[in-house]
């Protein structure tokens, strides 16, 4: 039952303020006993608009600073860094970490159980996908942030010049790249990158299941039947010139959007702000519409694109302290609101969203983005899970992407890759 | 300056050895080069060498905590079996043998060109040739990125136009490309090396050639060329030493391109497992079977060229 009461004693101590600040000090030193929640805090995101976020909290109440410091995203070395900076002893005491990631710092115990911190009742407030996503062994590991479900992007005026609708079915959505490709020579649909290909959250929205665990191995299928049928499809779009296979996030890319060669975007809701960012000098305000993925059989299915959660390093001294503001920061509106239009963030904390709305670049858009959102996210496919050490199969798979004859062949490599990988850790792992 | 203000007794203290004040002088110079070589190359080595006989052990699904274990050349072993890792050499391989002949053909030809020159015009092209090389290499391989890029390169734009497609970031060009970006930053410095071995070049035997009839031209390939064959030889050991550490390059290509892998060659193999797969044992196994053989090779080409010089 001391489970429950730090961390509502805690909370009791915040609305306390100064009061009562005074009396425990000391206790930091045995952050499990800790029962204050006073003190400073370092945060490290990657996250746009944090910065804000983090003035904003220091400027609500008294008891607790935070001192923000941006590192690089995953892709950029943020997690090496962290991870060097937690084995060290010189990490922050909260800090973003994507789904996929947040596994591998549990397994290496560089960041600690949350049941003890944070209420109950608020992690009951999560959706179930969304909840499997922070929960490995029985410990909650993070509190997830945003849950951004995996949305197209498309030109509609494009579309119109070509005659077709959104597609809702992936049959539809291959006519529609054919269509496009036929009414202008130079453009394309979408694109497919090569080198952060969206394979998970499209086998995942096919009802793939890369990771799971039975008899207490993780069992990895990577290439198995959903997997390859996402392969296969987007295999073939790319050897008929239906899409255009190139290098996400990169100037070619952005130049394509802009020149109206790349009409679409297989992204997430996060894509929003920075589609805005990369096209409205280009004069697109008000031509781009989301979409739900399409489906592969008529039933409406959704997956997530990314999302992050904040977690709690094992270097903290004030965990009481650094829980508070996790549980602000992940479901006070004032977060939202605080990070403004910076992220067009689809958050997983239920009730957040109208306010995310409020501060999201919606009007750039054709539709209404959010109702967009919510239905995807309705859809969601629970059950998914990113293994143990996803690192290994991120870089099977944008190596084998890349030099594999077929997307089916790369499938086969990160299966062949993870598994040994896995076994090499030391890992029980069957296929 | 301590010497000097050495007390008698001191002085009697070193005199014992009778070698006289050499080895000691010459102890007290090379210290503080001998201190930062223990501290920054020779402990880490150690460090790798004992990183890399240990392996993370987790159990069961992982979430237990890791455990560290001996495992020997275990991660030698796993690393060597490693396709993209084998496979990276091969790249090196196909990279040096396109890199180091062009590099130093060019770097002989430019020397060899303003040893020629005009007195006055030789600085300023000294100067410029040079110029490349003062630009940080990772800056270098961004520029080389954007002008690489088709849509947003001026250059192949301009191709194109001409009616000129060239895809230099194709899975074909992309080594040739890279080529271009070594020798591009190389060049200038190979050709201080390279020029001021042809400065030593005794001026008589060059007016003995030109009395002879020899040309500008023949007197570079048949006189001068040959006599700089010891400077050639540094050049050579630097730039195969260099290539081995090919990173820079590809890693930042590699954000351009999916034609370089994050595993293109055993540089980026060996950063991949440390940062991005976390496994830093494997990563220190990787690193020392690359020092060693850089070590290797160093070796061949010293012989090689200093049994060509004799």
């Amino acid at each position: 039952m001391s489970l429950r009461r730090a961390p509502l004693t805690a909370a009791a101590f915040l609305a306390a303020g100064a009061l009562l600040a005074g009396c425990t000090s000391g206790s930091a030193a045995t952050p499990e006993a800790s029962e204050e929640a006073t003190g400073e805090i370092t945060f490290w995101s990657s996250l746009s608009g944090m910065a804000d976020v983090a003035a904003a909290f220091n400027a609500s109440q008294d008891d607790i600073t935070v001192t923000f410091e941006e590192i690089p995203n995953g892709a950029n070395g943020g997690y090496t860094k962290l991870s060097a900076a937690i084995d060290s002893g010189t990490g922050p005491d909260v800090v973003g970490v994507e789904y996929y990631r947040l596994p591998g710092f549990a397994a290496a115990e560089q960041v600690v159980p949350l049941d003890e911190l944070v209420p109950a009742e608020t992690l009951g407030e999560y959706g179930d996908e969304v909840r499997e996503l922070v929960t490995f062994g029985d410990a909650t590991y993070g509190m997830p942030y945003d849950a951004p479900p995996l949305i197209m992007w498309y030109r509609q005026d494009v579309l119109d010049a070509a005659g077709v609708d959104v597609p809702t079915t992936w049959d539809e959505f291959e006519a529609a790249a054919r269509a496009v490709r036929k009414s202008d020579p130079d453009a394309y649909l979408t694109s497919f990158f090569t080198n952060e290909p969206q394979l998970a959250p499209l086998s995942w929205q096919a009802g793939g299941q890369w990771f799971g665990v039975e008899d207490d191995h993780w069992k990895v299928s990577i290439d198995d039947e959903a997997s390859q049928k996402v392969a296969d499809y987007w295999q073939k779009l790319i050897d008929e010139d239906l899409v255009k296979a190139q290098v996400g996030f990169s100037d070619e890319w952005t130049a394509d959007l802009n020149n109206g060669v790349v009409n679409g975007w297989v992204g997430g809701s996060w894509s929003a702000s920075s589609l805005m960012t990369r096209t409205e000098a280009a004069g697109q305000k008000g031509k781009w519409v989301a979409a739900e993925p399409p489906s592969w059989d008529g039933e409406e299915t959704g997956a997530l694109s990314g999302g992050t959660s904040f977690a709690v390093t094992e270097n903290s001294e004030n965990q009481a302290a650094a829980a508070a503001f996790l549980e602000w920061l992940t479901t006070d509106p004032a977060a939202v609101e605080a990070r403004g239009e910076a992220g067009t963030a689809y958050l997983a904390y239920p009730g957040l969203n109208d306010v995310a709305e409020k501060v999201a670049p919606t009007g750039y858009f054709a539709n209404d983005i959010y109702g967009v959102f919510d239905a995807a996210s309705s859809h969601l496919v629970g059950g998914w899970s990113w293994g143990p050490d996803f690192d290994i199969t991120n870089t099977a798979m944008t190596d084998s992407v890349a030099t594999a004859p077929t997307l089916g062949d790369a499938l086969d490599e990160m299966q062949s890759a993870t598994v040994d990988g896995l076994g090499q850790l030391g890992l029980d792992v069957t296929e | 300056m301590t010497v000097r203000t050495d007390s008698p007794t001191q002085r009697v203290v070193r005199r014992r050895p009778i070698r006289g004040t050499g080895g000691r002088t010459a102890t007290l110079f090379l210290a503080p080069f001998f201190g930062v070589f223990l501290v920054s190359m020779i402990a880490p080595v150690v460090y790798a060498i004992g990183l890399s006989l240990f392996a993370e052990r987790r159990s069961g699904l992982g979430f237990g905590g890791a455990e560290r274990v001996f495992v020997g050349l275990g991660n030698y072993a796993d690393v060597l079996s490693s396709d993209t890792f084998v496979g990276g050499f091969g790249r090196l391989a196909l990279y040096c043998l396109l890199y180091v002949p062009t590099l130093l053909g060019v770097a002989l030809v430019l020397a060899l060109l303003l040893d020629a020159a005009v007195a006055r015009a030789r600085r300023a092209f000294q100067l410029l040739l040079f110029l490349p090389h003062a630009v940080p290499g990772v800056i270098a391989a961004l520029i080389w990125a954007y002008l690489y890029t088709p849509g947003v390169s001026p250059f192949v734009s301009a191709l194109e136009s001409g009616g000129i497609q060239i895809d230099f970031l194709s899975v074909h060009m992309v080594l040739p490309s890279m080529v271009n970006i070594a020798v591009w930053e190389w060049a200038g410095y190979n050709v201080i090396i390279l020029f001021t071995a042809l400065q030593a070049v005794p001026r008589e035997v060059l007016e003995a050639a030109r009395v002879d009839g020899a040309g500008e031209i023949r007197a570079a390939l048949a006189i001068k060329a040959p006599l700089i064959g010891a400077a050639l030889g540094v050049a050579l050991l630097f730039t195969v030493i260099g290539s081995l550490q090919l990173f820079t390059e590809p890693q930042i290509l590699s954000t351009a391109t999916t034609a370089v892998t994050s595993t293109w060659v055993p540089n980026m193999w060996a950063y991949d497992a440390a940062f991005n797969r976390n496994n830093l044992p494997q990563a220190a196994a990787a690193s020392i079977i690359l020092a060693v053989l850089a070590g290797a090779l160093s070796w061949v080409v010293t012989r090689f060229t200093s049994k060509g010089r004799s």
